[in-house]
């Protein structure tokens, strides 16, 4: 067979502009995701039973229910219920973050629970309130602990944006299935598309584990 | 808003269809996939430095790259380069296995790794051969401490199943949609897919919480 990239070349103001939307969605569910990890992840491990209870329901739910599913019902179904119109981009974000938040909860609370009671008994030994001990005795421990997974997730939220395609976010995957459709170059762009994913999630997974080994002293205690 | 519930009871028996066929997908993808992470943990093990990187690489390859767009791949790019036409089926099961075999291969070197390098000593001054000392030493006390990490792949690898619908492999989601479109009854037949998954997956998702804490390593 012979290679033409040529597609890629004529077309890359409009891919790269499609990278540029799976950088946004990437990180928009992150931060997201963690705002609700943090949240969900706390209120399980300091809430209380009926807390810890209805919160897992929904970490498991997530846990249970294929992105896919997640996203296709937020576009399709959500807004005949809410009675309200959602653009593909916003939809994709709610759905991700919402379904990255579940696992970030998980990551939060084991790091939470791995920080001793000792610490917690201290701060509030020296008067802090509950909430100022979380946020600056156990937090910041419980986050340089927390590293390694953040690190796979942050992987995760890139490639989990590439399942946004399937309701139309025009985000790199489904921009180049355009480019793919239009030119009949499928082999050349799926092949490029796999190199510009790798080249993005595989320096920042091995980033993130060199930055967790230069600061992992800082969270033992 | 009236709701048409009665869709779903009329297409009942595609949905059962299509829920038999993600299952299956699971089951064979990991019982393809177990053998396969083995093989490459080992090769990534091996004494030969360029096995060694291929093996490294495919690995990384796999996991650093959306399993989407793997599957794409496989669907387009292997009958070009291999000049073979597999049945969607097939494909799905090749994009799934390369994929899923990648995590397992990460988890079963870390659970070989783990096994203290007192444990191959003492094989070897036994005189056990290399690769008895693996079979009946390490790789009996690895495979406890692995198998909290492969039930959590097996209910990722049960979720990413749905992503063979974008190729027209008829699992569960594929099914639905079709339904979907085939009816017109969006929010009804979109609850009733999610709702199967739910019932399929919570109880798995459970099931894991619990092989992690039965098979916890404390040491």
């Amino acid at each position: 067979m012979d290679i033409d990239i040529s597609p890629l070349l004529t077309r890359w103001q409009f891919l790269s502009q499609a990278l540029g939307v799976t950088v946004y969605i990437s990180l928009l569910s992150l931060t997201f995701g963690f705002i609700i990890g943090v949240l969900v992840g706390a209120l399980r491990t300091y809430g209380g039973r009926l807390l810890d209870a209805l919160l897992g329901f929904y970490v498991d739910s997530m846990r249970a229910i294929p992105l896919l599913v997640v996203l296709v019902w937020t576009f399709f179904a959500f807004p005949l219920i809410a009675g309200i119109s959602l653009n593909t981009t916003t939809a994709g974000i709610i759905a991700l973050s919402v379904h990255l938040g579940a696992y970030m909860a998980e990551t939060v609370r084991a790091g939470l629970t791995s920080v001793r009671g000792g610490q917690m008994r201290a701060a509030l030994a020296l008067g802090m309130s509950r909430i100022e001990a979380i946020r600056k005795i156990i937090l910041p421990q419980a986050l340089i602990r927390m590293l390694p997974s953040l690190g796979s997730l942050c992987t995760f939220a890139i490639k989990d944006s590439a399942i946004a395609s399937v309701i139309a976010v025009p985000e790199l995957m489904r921009q180049s299935q355009i480019v793919a459709g239009q030119t009949y170059h499928y082999v050349e762009i799926y092949t490029a598309l796999m190199i510009v994913y790798f080249l993005l999630c595989y320096p920042l997974a091995r980033g993130v584990d060199r930055l967790y080994r230069r600061v992992a002293h800082l969270g033992s205690s | 808003m009236t709701f048409h519930w009665s869709v779903i009871w009329e297409h009942a028996d595609r949905f059962v269809a299509g829920a038999m066929l993600t299952i299956e997908l699971t089951v064979l993808t990991m019982l393809l996939s177990l053998p396969a992470g083995l093989i490459l943990a080992f090769l990534r093990l091996s004494r030969w430095r360029l096995i060694r990187i291929a093996a490294t690489a495919f690995v990384e390859l796999f996991r650093s790259t959306p399993l989407i767009l793997q599957i794409y791949w496989v669907y387009y790019v292997l009958p070009v380069f291999a000049d073979i036409r597999l049945p969607g089926l097939a494909t799905a099961l090749i994009g799934l296995v390369c994929n899923i075999s990648s995590y397992n291969s990460e988890t079963f070197r870390a659970g070989i790794v783990s096994i203290r390098r007192g444990q191959w000593n003492a094989g070897l001054a036994l005189g056990m051969t290399r690769g008895q000392a693996m079979w009946r030493i390490v790789l009996p006390q690895a495979a406890m401490r692995v198998l909290p990490a492969l039930a959590t792949t097996w209910v990722s690898l049960f979720k990413d199943t749905s992503l063979v619908s974008v190729i027209h492999v008829e699992d569960l989601s594929y099914v639905s949609l079709k339904i979907r479109t085939e009816t017109f009854v969006i929010l009804e037949v979109l609850t009733a897919m999610a709702a199967m998954y739910w019932f399929m997956g919570y109880p798995q998702a459970k099931l894991v919480d619990w092989v992690h804490r039965r098979f916890k390593v404390a040491e």
